[in-house]
Protein backbone atom coordinates (compact mmCIF):
# COMPACT_ATOMS: atom_id res chain seq x y z
CA UNK A 1 0.00 0.00 0.00
CA UNK A 2 1.34 3.37 -0.80
CA UNK A 3 0.22 6.07 1.49
CA UNK A 4 -0.44 9.42 0.72
CA UNK A 5 1.29 12.28 2.40
CA UNK A 6 0.22 15.76 2.23
CA UNK A 7 3.35 17.96 0.22
CA UNK A 8 5.77 18.70 3.15
CA UNK A 9 3.49 16.69 5.61
CA UNK A 10 1.68 18.78 7.19
CA UNK A 11 -2.07 19.84 6.46
CA UNK A 12 -2.63 23.64 4.67
CA UNK A 13 -3.91 25.09 8.17
CA UNK A 14 -0.85 23.78 10.33
CA UNK A 15 1.31 25.62 7.35
CA UNK A 16 -0.79 28.62 8.11
CA UNK A 17 -0.43 28.99 11.22
CA UNK A 18 2.86 28.62 11.32
CA UNK A 19 2.91 31.20 8.55
CA UNK A 20 1.35 33.88 10.45
CA UNK A 21 2.93 33.38 13.40
CA UNK A 22 6.61 33.47 11.43
CA UNK A 23 5.34 37.50 9.69
CA UNK A 24 4.65 38.34 13.37
CA UNK A 25 7.98 36.83 14.60
CA UNK A 26 9.86 38.79 11.51
CA UNK A 27 7.99 41.99 12.41
CA UNK A 28 9.41 41.86 16.28
CA UNK A 29 12.84 40.69 16.13
CA UNK A 30 13.54 38.27 18.49
CA UNK A 31 10.41 38.02 20.26
CA UNK A 32 8.84 34.60 20.79
CA UNK A 33 5.38 34.25 19.07
CA UNK A 34 3.74 31.12 20.04
CA UNK A 35 2.19 29.26 17.83
CA UNK A 36 0.16 25.35 18.02
CA UNK A 37 2.42 23.35 17.81
CA UNK A 38 1.96 19.87 15.91
CA UNK A 39 2.48 16.66 16.61
CA UNK A 40 5.69 15.53 14.75
CA UNK A 41 6.46 12.07 13.73
CA UNK A 42 9.76 12.17 15.02
CA UNK A 43 11.02 12.22 18.64
CA UNK A 44 10.95 15.71 20.04
CA UNK A 45 13.90 17.13 21.15
CA UNK A 46 14.96 16.40 17.63
CA UNK A 47 14.36 19.71 16.37
CA UNK A 48 10.31 19.57 15.83
CA UNK A 49 10.23 23.68 15.76
CA UNK A 50 13.34 24.18 13.52
CA UNK A 51 11.25 21.07 11.11
CA UNK A 52 7.85 22.77 11.41
CA UNK A 53 9.27 25.85 10.14
CA UNK A 54 11.29 24.67 7.26
CA UNK A 55 8.17 22.10 6.66
CA UNK A 56 5.96 25.33 6.18
CA UNK A 57 8.20 27.01 3.67
CA UNK A 58 9.41 24.47 1.81
CA UNK A 59 8.28 24.64 -2.17
CA UNK A 60 8.64 22.61 -4.66
CA UNK A 61 12.20 24.74 -6.44
CA UNK A 62 13.77 24.74 -2.87
CA UNK A 63 17.20 22.87 -2.18
CA UNK A 64 17.60 21.92 1.58
CA UNK A 65 20.73 21.54 3.74
CA UNK A 66 20.33 20.11 7.28
CA UNK A 67 23.12 19.80 9.30
CA UNK A 68 23.03 18.79 13.35
CA UNK A 69 26.49 19.96 15.45
CA UNK A 70 28.02 20.23 12.04
CA UNK A 71 27.57 17.22 10.48
CA UNK A 72 25.35 16.57 7.71
CA UNK A 73 25.54 13.21 7.67
CA UNK A 74 24.30 12.82 11.59
CA UNK A 75 21.10 10.31 12.04
CA UNK A 76 19.60 13.34 13.06
CA UNK A 77 19.92 15.00 10.11
CA UNK A 78 19.74 12.51 7.43
CA UNK A 79 16.39 11.36 8.96
CA UNK A 80 14.98 14.40 8.85
CA UNK A 81 16.11 14.96 5.24
CA UNK A 82 14.39 11.89 4.47
CA UNK A 83 11.01 13.25 5.91
CA UNK A 84 11.15 16.40 3.56
CA UNK A 85 12.51 14.22 0.66
CA UNK A 86 9.53 11.84 0.98
CA UNK A 87 7.09 14.49 1.42
CA UNK A 88 7.89 16.67 -0.89
CA UNK A 89 10.64 14.85 -3.47
CA UNK A 90 12.65 18.51 -3.24
CA UNK A 91 16.51 18.44 -3.81
CA UNK A 92 18.74 18.36 -1.19
CA UNK A 93 22.39 19.42 -1.20
CA UNK A 94 25.76 19.20 1.64
CA UNK A 95 26.97 22.47 -0.16
CA UNK A 96 26.14 25.47 1.65
CA UNK A 97 25.96 27.95 -0.81
CA UNK A 98 23.68 25.87 -2.90
CA UNK A 99 20.83 25.48 -0.31
CA UNK A 100 18.15 27.77 -0.45
CA UNK A 101 16.64 26.67 2.90
CA UNK A 102 19.15 25.51 5.54
CA UNK A 103 18.00 23.71 8.61
CA UNK A 104 20.66 23.32 11.18
CA UNK A 105 20.73 22.34 14.84
CA UNK A 106 23.69 23.78 17.31
CA UNK A 107 25.89 25.73 14.25
CA UNK A 108 25.72 28.46 11.59
CA UNK A 109 28.08 26.99 8.79
CA UNK A 110 31.11 28.37 8.11
CA UNK A 111 30.49 29.63 4.48
CA UNK A 112 28.71 33.14 5.23
CA UNK A 113 25.14 33.13 4.48
CA UNK A 114 23.55 35.38 1.50
CA UNK A 115 20.50 37.08 0.47
CA UNK A 116 17.81 34.66 -0.56
CA UNK A 117 18.70 31.83 1.68
CA UNK A 118 16.58 30.98 4.82
CA UNK A 119 18.74 29.49 8.06
CA UNK A 120 15.99 27.84 10.17
CA UNK A 121 17.75 27.21 13.92
CA UNK A 122 16.00 24.30 16.11
CA UNK A 123 16.02 25.52 19.17
CA UNK A 124 15.35 23.70 22.45
CA UNK A 125 15.08 26.62 24.98
CA UNK A 126 13.94 29.45 24.18
CA UNK A 127 13.56 31.23 27.04
CA UNK A 128 16.72 32.85 27.74
CA UNK A 129 15.58 34.25 31.38
CA UNK A 130 14.37 30.66 32.12
CA UNK A 131 17.78 29.62 34.07
CA UNK A 132 16.49 31.89 37.11
CA UNK A 133 12.74 32.71 35.97
CA UNK A 134 10.86 29.56 35.90
CA UNK A 135 7.50 30.82 35.13
CA UNK A 136 6.56 31.68 32.05
CA UNK A 137 4.01 34.20 32.63
CA UNK A 138 7.06 36.06 34.75
CA UNK A 139 9.31 35.84 31.90
CA UNK A 140 6.89 37.25 29.40
CA UNK A 141 6.26 40.56 31.88
CA UNK A 142 10.07 40.83 32.21
CA UNK A 143 10.21 40.84 28.38
CA UNK A 144 7.33 43.36 28.40
CA UNK A 145 9.14 45.40 30.64
CA UNK A 146 12.61 45.00 29.00
CA UNK A 147 13.92 44.24 32.68
CA UNK A 148 16.85 41.73 31.66
CA UNK A 149 18.93 43.05 34.85
CA UNK A 150 18.78 39.32 35.92
CA UNK A 151 20.57 37.97 32.43
CA UNK A 152 23.53 40.46 33.72
CA UNK A 153 23.42 38.94 36.68
CA UNK A 154 23.42 35.53 35.76
CA UNK A 155 26.64 36.83 33.68
CA UNK A 156 28.03 38.51 36.19
CA UNK A 157 27.56 35.09 38.38
CA UNK A 158 29.47 33.31 35.75
CA UNK A 159 32.72 35.99 35.75
CA UNK A 160 32.63 36.01 39.52
CA UNK A 161 32.57 32.32 39.71
CA UNK A 162 34.68 31.02 36.77
CA UNK A 163 36.70 34.31 36.17
CA UNK A 164 34.80 33.88 32.79
CA UNK A 165 31.16 34.10 30.55
CA UNK A 166 31.77 30.56 30.48
CA UNK A 167 28.32 29.95 28.97
CA UNK A 168 29.25 27.80 26.29
CA UNK A 169 26.83 27.25 24.03
CA UNK A 170 23.48 29.77 23.70
CA UNK A 171 24.71 33.08 25.05
CA UNK A 172 22.08 35.16 24.97
CA UNK A 173 22.04 38.37 22.74
CA UNK A 174 20.22 41.36 22.40
CA UNK A 175 18.09 42.09 19.07
CA UNK A 176 17.88 45.46 17.95
CA UNK A 177 18.42 46.47 21.00
CA UNK A 178 14.86 45.26 22.38
CA UNK A 179 14.92 41.62 22.91
CA UNK A 180 17.13 39.75 25.05
CA UNK A 181 17.36 36.17 23.06
CA UNK A 182 18.77 32.32 23.20
CA UNK A 183 20.35 31.89 19.88
CA UNK A 184 19.66 28.16 20.33
CA UNK A 185 22.59 25.75 21.23
CA UNK A 186 24.51 27.26 18.88
CA UNK A 187 28.89 27.59 20.53
CA UNK A 188 29.87 31.22 21.02
CA UNK A 189 32.08 31.29 17.59
CA UNK A 190 28.74 31.77 15.97
CA UNK A 191 26.95 34.42 17.45
CA UNK A 192 28.50 37.12 15.84
CA UNK A 193 27.32 35.39 12.58
CA UNK A 194 23.67 36.61 13.57
CA UNK A 195 24.35 39.87 13.86
CA UNK A 196 24.09 41.92 10.51
CA UNK A 197 23.27 38.56 8.27
CA UNK A 198 22.64 38.46 4.97
CA UNK A 199 20.12 35.84 5.28
CA UNK A 200 16.60 35.52 7.16
CA UNK A 201 17.12 33.63 10.13
CA UNK A 202 14.09 31.81 11.74
CA UNK A 203 13.94 29.46 15.13
CA UNK A 204 11.75 27.40 16.35
CA UNK A 205 11.08 25.55 19.84
CA UNK A 206 8.69 22.92 19.49
CA UNK A 207 8.33 21.84 22.26
CA UNK A 208 7.35 25.42 23.73
CA UNK A 209 5.57 26.36 20.51
CA UNK A 210 7.61 29.19 19.99
CA UNK A 211 8.97 30.88 16.60
CA UNK A 212 11.08 33.64 16.36
CA UNK A 213 12.98 35.81 13.92
CA UNK A 214 16.37 37.79 13.25
CA UNK A 215 15.60 39.51 10.06
CA UNK A 216 18.48 40.05 7.54
CA UNK A 217 20.63 43.34 8.52
CA UNK A 218 19.32 43.44 11.96
CA UNK A 219 21.38 44.30 15.14
CA UNK A 220 22.27 41.25 17.63
CA UNK A 221 24.62 41.73 19.99
CA UNK A 222 26.06 39.19 22.43
CA UNK A 223 25.48 40.23 26.46
CA UNK A 224 28.48 41.34 27.72
CA UNK A 225 30.15 44.21 30.42
CA UNK A 226 32.47 46.96 29.50
CA UNK A 227 35.05 45.53 30.96
CA UNK A 228 34.51 42.08 30.55
CA UNK A 229 34.05 41.78 26.38
CA UNK A 230 32.22 39.06 25.18
CA UNK A 231 34.63 36.57 23.42
CA UNK A 232 34.33 33.60 21.27
CA UNK A 233 35.81 30.21 21.53
CA UNK A 234 39.62 30.59 21.06
CA UNK A 235 41.52 27.76 19.08
CA UNK A 236 44.42 30.12 19.29
CA UNK A 237 46.91 29.40 16.48
CA UNK A 238 45.21 25.81 15.58
CA UNK A 239 44.12 24.08 12.34
CA UNK A 240 41.92 21.50 11.04
CA UNK A 241 44.54 18.63 10.57
CA UNK A 242 42.27 17.51 7.41
CA UNK A 243 42.13 20.58 5.41
CA UNK A 244 44.27 23.27 7.33
CA UNK A 245 41.31 25.65 7.73
CA UNK A 246 42.44 28.23 10.61
CA UNK A 247 39.53 30.98 12.21
CA UNK A 248 36.64 28.07 12.09
CA UNK A 249 35.31 26.34 14.67
CA UNK A 250 37.10 23.06 15.19
CA UNK A 251 36.55 19.62 17.35
CA UNK A 252 39.27 18.40 19.03
CA UNK A 253 39.61 14.71 18.57
CA UNK A 254 41.22 12.23 20.60
CA UNK A 255 43.70 9.48 18.08
CA UNK A 256 42.60 6.27 19.71
CA UNK A 257 45.67 4.44 18.90
CA UNK A 258 48.38 6.93 19.30
CA UNK A 259 46.56 8.88 22.54
CA UNK A 260 47.04 12.38 20.61
CA UNK A 261 44.83 14.92 19.97
CA UNK A 262 44.04 16.69 17.13
CA UNK A 263 41.47 19.53 15.33
CA UNK A 264 39.18 18.74 12.64
CA UNK A 265 36.43 21.44 11.33
CA UNK A 266 33.24 20.93 13.08
CA UNK A 267 31.54 21.94 9.87
CA UNK A 268 32.14 18.86 8.10
CA UNK A 269 30.93 20.15 4.27
CA UNK A 270 33.29 23.03 4.75
CA UNK A 271 36.09 20.87 5.70
CA UNK A 272 35.11 18.81 2.90
CA UNK A 273 34.60 20.87 0.20
CA UNK A 274 38.25 22.03 0.70
CA UNK A 275 39.67 19.01 0.72
CA UNK A 276 37.99 18.54 -2.87
CA UNK A 277 39.42 22.16 -3.80
CA UNK A 278 42.85 20.71 -2.71
CA UNK A 279 43.04 17.69 -5.06
CA UNK A 280 41.31 19.80 -8.08
CA UNK A 281 43.52 22.27 -7.75
CA UNK B 1 -5.04 27.43 -14.90
CA UNK B 2 -6.68 26.69 -11.46
CA UNK B 3 -5.14 27.89 -8.05
CA UNK B 4 -2.84 24.89 -6.37
CA UNK B 5 -3.73 25.98 -3.20
CA UNK B 6 -0.21 24.13 -1.95
CA UNK B 7 2.30 25.16 -4.23
CA UNK B 8 0.84 28.76 -5.50
CA UNK B 9 -0.53 29.93 -1.84
CA UNK B 10 3.00 28.76 -0.35
CA UNK B 11 5.08 31.12 -3.30
CA UNK B 12 2.55 33.43 -2.24
CA UNK B 13 3.60 33.16 1.44
CA UNK B 14 7.76 33.02 0.57
CA UNK B 15 7.31 36.19 -1.70
CA UNK B 16 5.39 37.99 1.88
CA UNK B 17 7.87 36.39 3.68
CA UNK B 18 10.62 38.24 1.76
CA UNK B 19 9.15 41.37 1.87
CA UNK B 20 8.46 41.80 5.46
CA UNK B 21 12.02 40.59 6.12
CA UNK B 22 13.33 43.14 3.70
CA UNK B 23 11.27 46.33 3.98
CA UNK B 24 11.49 47.91 0.50
CA UNK B 25 11.44 45.01 -1.72
CA UNK B 26 8.67 44.22 -4.04
CA UNK B 27 7.64 40.63 -4.56
CA UNK B 28 5.20 40.34 -7.67
CA UNK B 29 2.76 37.90 -7.13
CA UNK B 30 0.90 38.23 -10.51
CA UNK B 31 1.21 34.44 -11.59
CA UNK B 32 -0.78 33.47 -8.43
CA UNK B 33 -3.12 36.32 -8.90
CA UNK B 34 -3.94 35.70 -12.55
CA UNK B 35 -4.94 32.18 -11.20
CA UNK B 36 -7.31 33.56 -8.62
CA UNK B 37 -8.66 36.30 -11.24
CA UNK B 38 -9.86 33.19 -13.50
CA UNK B 39 -12.11 31.48 -10.55
CA UNK B 40 -13.47 35.25 -8.92
CA UNK B 41 -13.22 38.01 -11.24
CA UNK B 42 -14.47 40.70 -9.17
CA UNK B 43 -12.44 41.59 -6.42
CA UNK B 44 -8.04 42.54 -6.04
CA UNK B 45 -7.05 39.18 -6.89
CA UNK B 46 -3.51 40.16 -5.66
CA UNK B 47 -5.40 41.06 -1.89
CA UNK B 48 -7.19 37.60 -2.38
CA UNK B 49 -4.39 35.58 -3.21
CA UNK B 50 -3.06 36.90 0.02
CA UNK B 51 -5.98 36.16 2.03
CA UNK B 52 -5.88 32.78 0.91
CA UNK B 53 -2.54 32.41 2.04
CA UNK B 54 -3.42 33.88 5.52
CA UNK B 55 -6.82 33.48 6.70
CA UNK B 56 -9.43 30.50 7.95
CA UNK B 57 -11.18 29.94 11.02
CA UNK B 58 -8.96 31.35 13.51
CA UNK B 59 -8.59 34.76 11.62
CA UNK B 60 -10.53 37.58 12.49
CA UNK B 61 -10.76 40.56 10.06
CA UNK B 62 -12.62 43.85 8.83
CA UNK B 63 -13.30 45.38 5.11
CA UNK B 64 -13.00 48.72 4.54
CA UNK B 65 -14.57 49.24 1.38
CA UNK B 66 -17.79 50.64 -0.78
CA UNK B 67 -18.58 47.20 -1.29
CA UNK B 68 -17.74 45.74 1.76
CA UNK B 69 -20.91 43.94 2.33
CA UNK B 70 -20.08 41.11 -0.30
CA UNK B 71 -16.48 41.25 0.13
CA UNK B 72 -17.14 39.91 3.66
CA UNK B 73 -19.52 37.41 2.46
CA UNK B 74 -16.65 36.00 -0.41
CA UNK B 75 -13.81 35.87 2.53
CA UNK B 76 -16.28 34.17 4.77
CA UNK B 77 -17.55 31.74 1.91
CA UNK B 78 -13.53 31.06 0.99
CA UNK B 79 -11.93 31.05 4.47
CA UNK B 80 -14.60 30.84 7.15
CA UNK B 81 -12.72 34.08 8.60
CA UNK B 82 -14.60 35.61 11.00
CA UNK B 83 -15.56 39.20 10.56
CA UNK B 84 -15.42 41.49 13.48
CA UNK B 85 -15.16 45.08 14.27
CA UNK B 86 -11.68 47.14 14.15
CA UNK B 87 -10.36 46.87 17.55
CA UNK B 88 -10.57 42.94 17.34
CA UNK B 89 -9.51 42.06 13.76
CA UNK B 90 -6.27 40.47 12.99
CA UNK B 91 -6.56 41.36 9.31
CA UNK B 92 -7.78 44.81 8.20
CA UNK B 93 -7.96 44.96 4.46
CA UNK B 94 -8.85 49.00 3.03
CA UNK B 95 -9.48 48.74 -0.32
CA UNK B 96 -8.81 51.38 -2.76
CA UNK B 97 -12.60 52.72 -2.65
CA UNK B 98 -12.25 53.06 0.95
CA UNK B 99 -13.69 55.95 2.97
CA UNK B 100 -11.03 58.44 3.95
CA UNK B 101 -12.21 59.34 7.49
CA UNK B 102 -12.84 55.24 8.01
CA UNK B 103 -9.02 54.97 7.00
CA UNK B 104 -7.78 57.21 9.76
CA UNK B 105 -10.90 55.97 12.19
CA UNK B 106 -8.98 52.53 11.63
CA UNK B 107 -4.98 53.68 12.31
CA UNK B 108 -6.82 55.07 15.26
CA UNK B 109 -8.36 52.11 16.26
CA UNK B 110 -6.76 48.87 15.33
CA UNK B 111 -5.12 46.79 18.18
CA UNK B 112 -1.24 48.06 18.14
CA UNK B 113 -0.62 45.08 20.31
CA UNK B 114 0.21 44.77 24.11
CA UNK B 115 3.98 44.51 25.65
CA UNK B 116 3.04 41.07 26.76
CA UNK B 117 1.48 40.11 23.32
CA UNK B 118 2.97 41.94 20.97
CA UNK B 119 2.44 39.54 17.93
CA UNK B 120 -1.95 39.68 18.76
CA UNK B 121 -1.21 43.57 17.04
CA UNK B 122 -2.97 43.52 13.34
CA UNK B 123 -1.86 43.69 9.91
CA UNK B 124 -2.93 46.04 7.33
CA UNK B 125 -3.98 44.68 3.91
CA UNK B 126 -3.71 47.93 1.89
CA UNK B 127 -4.65 48.12 -2.07
CA UNK B 128 -2.70 50.60 -3.70
CA UNK B 129 -2.97 52.12 -6.89
CA UNK B 130 1.17 51.56 -7.49
CA UNK B 131 4.31 50.68 -5.43
CA UNK B 132 7.42 50.91 -7.03
CA UNK B 133 10.96 51.75 -5.81
CA UNK B 134 11.21 55.26 -7.17
CA UNK B 135 12.74 57.46 -4.61
CA UNK B 136 9.88 59.00 -2.33
CA UNK B 137 10.61 57.70 0.87
CA UNK B 138 13.17 56.71 2.48
CA UNK B 139 13.17 53.46 4.65
CA UNK B 140 15.54 52.66 7.46
CA UNK B 141 15.50 49.37 10.10
CA UNK B 142 15.92 45.69 10.59
CA UNK B 143 15.93 44.04 6.79
CA UNK B 144 17.15 46.96 5.50
CA UNK B 145 21.26 46.80 4.99
CA UNK B 146 21.32 51.05 4.40
CA UNK B 147 18.04 52.36 2.99
CA UNK B 148 16.06 51.98 1.01
CA UNK B 149 13.43 54.00 -1.31
CA UNK B 150 10.04 53.49 -1.87
CA UNK B 151 6.84 55.16 -3.67
CA UNK B 152 3.19 54.08 -2.80
CA UNK B 153 0.50 55.67 -4.36
CA UNK B 154 -2.44 55.54 -2.74
CA UNK B 155 -5.61 57.86 -2.62
CA UNK B 156 -5.31 58.67 1.52
CA UNK B 157 -2.30 59.70 3.00
CA UNK B 158 -1.14 57.18 5.39
CA UNK B 159 2.22 58.01 6.45
CA UNK B 160 1.81 59.98 9.95
CA UNK B 161 -0.77 57.68 10.78
CA UNK B 162 1.20 54.88 10.79
CA UNK B 163 4.08 57.05 12.40
CA UNK B 164 1.60 57.98 15.31
CA UNK B 165 0.03 54.00 15.53
CA UNK B 166 3.82 52.78 15.57
CA UNK B 167 5.94 55.57 18.01
CA UNK B 168 5.55 53.00 21.03
CA UNK B 169 7.41 49.61 20.07
CA UNK B 170 7.24 46.50 20.41
CA UNK B 171 3.70 47.87 20.00
CA UNK B 172 2.17 48.79 16.20
CA UNK B 173 0.77 47.53 13.28
CA UNK B 174 2.45 45.87 10.44
CA UNK B 175 1.27 46.98 6.88
CA UNK B 176 1.13 44.88 3.39
CA UNK B 177 0.77 47.18 0.40
CA UNK B 178 -0.72 45.41 -2.74
CA UNK B 179 -1.72 47.23 -6.47
CA UNK B 180 -3.12 46.15 -9.65
CA UNK B 181 -0.06 44.66 -11.32
CA UNK B 182 0.44 42.14 -7.84
CA UNK B 183 3.27 43.56 -6.18
CA UNK B 184 3.74 43.16 -2.65
CA UNK B 185 5.32 45.54 -0.72
CA UNK B 186 5.68 44.78 3.58
CA UNK B 187 6.25 47.58 6.01
CA UNK B 188 6.97 45.87 9.86
CA UNK B 189 6.32 47.96 12.56
CA UNK B 190 10.69 48.34 12.83
CA UNK B 191 10.66 50.05 9.70
CA UNK B 192 11.18 53.82 9.96
CA UNK B 193 10.34 56.21 7.22
CA UNK B 194 12.58 58.96 7.19
CA UNK B 195 11.20 62.54 5.83
CA UNK B 196 13.54 63.76 3.33
CA UNK B 197 14.21 67.28 3.96
CA UNK B 198 13.39 68.87 0.21
CA UNK B 199 16.33 69.92 -2.47
ZN1 LIG C 1 38.84 21.07 7.85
Amino acid sequence: MRIEYNFAFFDEGSKREIRRATLKAVAIPGYQVPFASREMPIARGWGTGGLQLTLSLVGKEDILKVIDQGSDESVNAVNIKKLIIKTTGIKVTDETSEATIIQSRHRIPEIPLQAGQILVLQVPLPEPLRYYEPSELETKKLHAEQEYSGAWLMLFEQIMNYGTMSTGADHPAMVHDRYVMAPSPIPRFDNPKLNHSQALILLGAGREKKVYAVPPYTRVESLAFEDFSFEVESFQDKCCGLCGAKGVFLDEILDDLTGETFHQCNDTSYCLQRLNQKSAG
Amino acid sequence: MKLDLVHDLQEVYRKTLDSMSRPGLICNIQDQANKVAKEISNFNSAVLALILMLFDTEVKFKVCSKHEAEIVELINQLTYAKVTEIESADFILILGDADPEEIKQVFNATCPGNLRDPHKAATIIIEADSVSNDRDLTLIGPGIEKESYILVKTSHSWVDLRADKNSEYPLGIDLIFTDGNANILCLPRTTQIVQEVAG
